[in-house]
């Protein structure tokens, strides 16, 4: 890596820290209702409770798991050496949907705090995980080709099942399935965000002290392993970290698509393929995006809320196109 | 400072290597050869440490191998297999930095760290390529670079998986040139080679599986005056001897 990149490494991980940082204090104050910033110094209500109970708690959740999602994003890419890879690849997040969607159709709304929709998802992104990484183990070896192809059978089981439950549920809990299922940020309360931003950020930085070696899993497994990498331990670690950030974002936020795929493309492409600089940017960055499309969302059709999964999809889908295109 | 004592190699219940006993010294260059399937990929992959052998042992320096932690095999040991993707837009100097992965713990490399990559590469005549994207690169710069991502690595032992295939005649000449230059400054060289004129051209020694085990194991020099060993190849080979009295072998 020559000098320029290095000193540029630092810069744009400052830069994109710095997105992050501003995102979570401006972004807050994008809604439907104007907020009078003399009535929020003041704290008093309605104002000062909309930005903080609602806005600025929805804010953070948008930064952290779009953050999740980008960084998942790289992991897999590196492991699975796909553009093309997600942390949805390996069918994680469609089990964490049909848990959820069965824990919506059976009306288990709340189950001690914990919203039970969180536990379903949770629970079948376990699953689903468990299954995925046991069939394509063999002889104590995992085979990414085997990952990927279990990966997209239990995919579409998974999506098989959750129309059939779609189709079997009543009205209202069909409609509460299908707006789940689009993928969106709601207000939280303070107690599961804050879980979730810590294990967010514990896994984040668990995974980009490994930067370098993700560098090496890039380029070849064997070319990793001779390099001093401890290629089954890595490989390991590293499914299991992507899929839990896959998984709890699911959870709190249902599927959305796309940020798993566009922004860490995009920092290879314009920025660099150094895991060092493109995983931190990459998270920061994809939370900045996902939360400023979670804000544009609640102020470009309002009163009514266009949800961030819809949103990331429109803009990400034809971008993509065009940078493919442009490259080839 | 390498040494096999009866390792083998199982898939599953099939063997693919059995009994293979040989020792190697510093400054050596060994060719290993033999037929497609004769296990020479198997056999180099087990000797870095990528697999583990069912049975029997390997040795560096008297040390088990078993025992070597991955960075301490990396440190020692550099091995370049015989295809390698990147489909990651990344320079030449950037997969060169990546030999410097078992010797730099910090964060970004230092100093050193880019003296070593810019040796090696200036070693391996591709310095010029130092920030061209790889995937840009012609198969004869590609494997320039991935020789000197190896030598960035300063290996006592170069383990390379056929590293002339795909290669222009001069640019096989030049690799294998460069090769029996490390092989001169002390590295331990073993390379995959169906080459066999290659093989009597530029190294010292001449290993030839056949049969899951090692058939022959021969100097060169002796391989030049013989032509007994050929039949592990084919039985259309013959020793031919060139008008300023080298041997080369050629089919009928």
């Amino acid at each position: 890596m020559s000098v320029a990149v290095q000193e540029h490494g630092g810069r744009w991980i400052a830069w994109s820290a710095a997105a992050f940082v501003a995102a979570a204090l401006l972004l807050p104050f994008v809604g439907p209702s104007p907020l009078d910033l003399a009535r929020v110094w003041g704290r008093e209500a309605p104002d000062w409770s909309i930005l903080v109970q609602l806005r600025l708690s929805r804010t953070l959740l948008g930064l952290f798991a779009g953050a999740a999602l980008a960084l998942g994003g790289c992991v897999f890419q590196a492991m699975l050496r796909d553009a093309l890879a997600t942390p949805y690849t390996l069918g994680v997040s469609t089990g964490a949907s049909l848990g959820a969607v069965l824990a919506i159709a059976f009306g288990l709304h709340i189950g001690g705090g914990v919203s039970a929709i969180w536990i379903g998802a949770i629970a079948g992104a376990g699953c689903v995980l468990f299954f995925v990484l046991g069939t394509s183990i063999r002889q104590q070896e995992l085979s990414p080709f085997a990952l990927l192809l279990a990966g997209v059978a239990t995919n579409s089981v998974c999506s098989a099942l959750i129309l059939l439950v779609y189709g079997l549920s009543g009205m209202s809990a069909s409609f509460a399935i299908a707006r789940w299922l689009i993928g969106s940020l709601d207000a939280i309360s303070y107690g599961p965000l804050g879980v979730f931003m810590a294990v967010v950020t514990a896994l984040a930085l668990l995974i980009v002290r490994r930067a370098r070696a993700w560098n090496l899993i890039a380029v070849g497994d064997q070319w990793a392993g001779t390099r001093g990498a401890d290629v089954r331990r890595l490989m390991r670690f590293g499914y299991v970290a992507g899929s839990v950030l896959a998984a709890l974002t699911v959870a709190v936020t249902g599927p959305i698509g796309f940020i798993g795929l566009v922004v860490p493309h995009l920092i290879r492409v314009r920025l660099t393929a150094d895991g060092r600089v493109l995983m931190p940017c990459a998270f920061f960055l994809g939370g900045v995006l996902l939360a400023s499309c979670d804000a544009l969302g609640r102020v470009i059709l309002a009163p009514a809320e266009v949800p961030a999964g819809a949103i990331t999809a429109c803009i990400g889908g034809p971008y993509l196109i065009w940078l493919v295109r442009r490259q080839a | 400072m390498l040494g096999l004592s009866r390792v083998g190699w199982r898939a599953g219940a099939v063997p693919i290597l059995e009994d293979v006993t040989f020792e190697a010294a510093s400054g050596e260059f060994i060719a290993l050869t033999g037929r497609n399937g004769a296990g020479k990929s198997t056999l180099l992959d087990l000797i870095a440490g990528l697999r583990v052998p069912t049975s029997g042992q390997i040795a560096i320096d008297g040390r088990p191998l078993s025992g070597w932690t991955s960075l301490e095999r990396a440190r020692a040991i550099s091995h370049l297999p015989q295809t390698v993707h990147v489909q990651s837009p990344m320079t030449a100097s950037q997969l060169v930095m990546m030999g410097r992965y078992p010797h730099a713990d910090r964060w970004f490399e230092s100093v050193d760290d880019r003296q070593a990559v810019d040796q090696s590469m200036a070693e391996c005549g591709c310095l010029d390529l130092h920030d061209r994207r790889v995937a840009t690169l012609s198969g004869g710069e590609r494997q320039r670079v991935f020789l000197a991502a190896c030598l960035a690595q300063r290996p006592a032992m170069l383990l390379l998986d056929e590293p002339a295939a795909f290669l222009d005649i001069d640019q096989q000449l030049n690799c294998f040139e460069l090769l029996k230059r490390q092989a001169r400054a002390g590295v331990l060289c073993i390379a995959v080679s169906h080459d066999l004129n290659l093989a009597l051209e530029f190294c010292t020694r001449i290993i030839v599986l056949s049969g899951r085990t090692i058939a022959r194991d021969l100097p060169v020099r002796d391989a030049m005056d013989r032509t007994d060993w050929l039949t592990h190849f084919s039985s259309r080979l013959e020793r031919m001897v060139t008008p300023d009295g080298r041997a080369r072998i050629c089919y009928r």
